[in-house]
């Protein structure tokens, strides 16, 4: 057996794979969210990295990259799985991160992002599978393409999602 | 000797940056400035030259035209441009390495700092406020004391991060009943002892607690931001994640909403980038 290749997904960024032998990887989620797609009948998945909840922050940057944003980078993102022939009755979706501050009434980034994906995935009718969001901890984010596993690493321990 | 002062006993033997950016901080802060004598200071480090010449024309310093020379960097990037240049660049020889204790790989509190140093100057675009001139260059030095207790001491962070999880404590905090003394105050000493302006000093000090400082200045407001904006973005953070508490006193007074935030982190990844990249240094990982 070969060694998985690690496919790493930088903050606003998205990759998929097709590709049994890739682990799809980002680090250090903070208030940011990673999201994971999966259609397990096709081995088709994607791993965004999302820092802002909502494009009317900057729409200039969204039409550049919509993954710096969770509601359209989600839509996009779904786009390009079906593009890649995966079907969304089979995809499962994961998501960790959301951490904020301490104590935070003031920039809440964490809990506005976790709010937008739950927006946008009832819009577009979509369930969401598992998740680890909040708390103070920078996590990071793997999707093994093989076996569709998600797993959280936090302080050098990892787990599956 | 108490933990304290054995920690600040040591700040002395850490290696100092560059001497001619000490130099050339305090020369850019006289108005009488002679600008040869800069340019030889900086000449005198060849290091420091060729840093300073490839931030120089990096796309956030802005340089329209290709500057070959210090003699025309001094000329053409103006005082304040030039302050935030040298630090960066005397910066990063010390903070591109690995910083253990905090579990920062190489050139991750590089970034971070980087990040500081670039949203608190983004912020006050977008609050339409004037970030004094010194806003920058605090912002990029508010962590060098990870690097003292982190490198130099190595520190171990376990017993500290099991006392902020256990108690609610901001990581600072933990550090300070752990250590007799956090990595902002350690920071803030080391600098005084490099004989950094006074103002910079004391924007470093009171980074997480910004309500102490003796006398208000908004550089410290905005750099207080400024940090909490580059944990949540997740840009260098370390083992310490995000366990520190923004001040909603600063937050007012500053008259900061979610949509100033938003639009301050959606604007500061790229320009982040263009420093970081100007430095010349390969990326590690993801960011």
């Amino acid at each position: 057996m070969t060694a998985p290749r690690l496919i790493t997904v930088s903050i606003s960024d998205m990759k998929f794979s097709t590709r049994s032998e890739e682990v799809l990887v980002t680090f250090s989620l903070g208030s940011c969210l990673g999201i994971t797609m999966y259609d397990p009948r096709r081995t088709i998945g994607a791993l965004m990295h999302a820092l802002l909840p909502d494009a009317s922050a900057s729409p200039d940057k969204a039409r550049g990259n919509p993954y710096m944003f969770v509601s359209v980078g989600v839509r996009s993102m779904l786009r390009k799985l079906e593009g890649l022939g995966a079907e969304r009755r089979n995809l499962v979706i994961k998501v960790a991160g959301g951490a904020d501050m301490r104590g935070d009434t003031v920039f809440r980034t964490g809990e506005r992002n976790v709010a937008a994906l739950h927006r946008v995935l009832r819009e577009e009718r979509l369930g969401l599978v598992a998740e680890e969001v909040g708390g103070t901890i920078p996590r990071t984010l793997y999707l093994a393409m093989e076996t569709g596993e998600v797993s959280v690493k936090t302080f050098g321990k990892k787990r599956t999602l | 000797m108490s933990r304290r002062e054995e920690i600040i006993a040591r700040i002395r033997e850490v290696e100092r940056m560059p001497s001619a950016v000490q130099k050339a901080v305090v020369l850019l802060g006289d108005p009488d400035m002679d600008m040869g004598e800069l340019a030889r200071i900086i000449e005198h480090d060849p290091g420091l030259t060729t840093n300073l010449l490839r931030l120089a024309n990096s796309a956030y310093f802005g340089a329209k035209r290709s500057i070959s020379s210090v003699r025309e960097a001094v000329v053409r990037l103006g005082a304040s441009n030039l302050k935030k240049l040298l630090t960066t660049a005397g910066l990063a020889p010390v903070a591109n390495q690995e910083i253990k204790g905090y579990g920062l790989p190489p050139g991750t509190l590089l970034k971070h700092s980087i990040t500081v140093g670039v949203s608190a100057e983004e912020l006050a675009r977008q609050l339409g406020v004037h970030a004094p001139d010194h806003t920058f260059t605090s912002g990029l030095l508010s962590d060098i004391g990870k690097i003292v207790l982190g490198t130099f001491l190595a520190v171990d962070a376990e017993p500290i991060l099991t006392l902020a999880h256990d108690k609610g404590m901001t990581f600072e905090k933990a550090e300070e009943e752990i250590l007799g003394i956090n990595h902002a105050e350690v920071g803030a000493l080391l600098l005084d002892f490099w004989e950094l302006p006074e103002n910079i000093v004391q924007v470093v000090r009171w980074k997480y607690d910004p309500l102490g400082i003796p006398k208000r200045d908004l550089a410290l407001d905005l750099v207080h931001v400024a940090d909490a904006l580059a944990k949540m973005s997740g840009i260098g953070v370390g083992v310490d994640g995000l366990s520190y508490r923004p001040s909603d006193t600063v937050a007012k007074r500053l008259g900061l909403t979610s949509d100033i935030i938003d639009k301050t982190m959606a604007e500061v990844l790229d320009k982040v980038e263009e420093v970081f990249q100007g430095i010349g240094t390969p990326e590690k990982r993801g960011h």
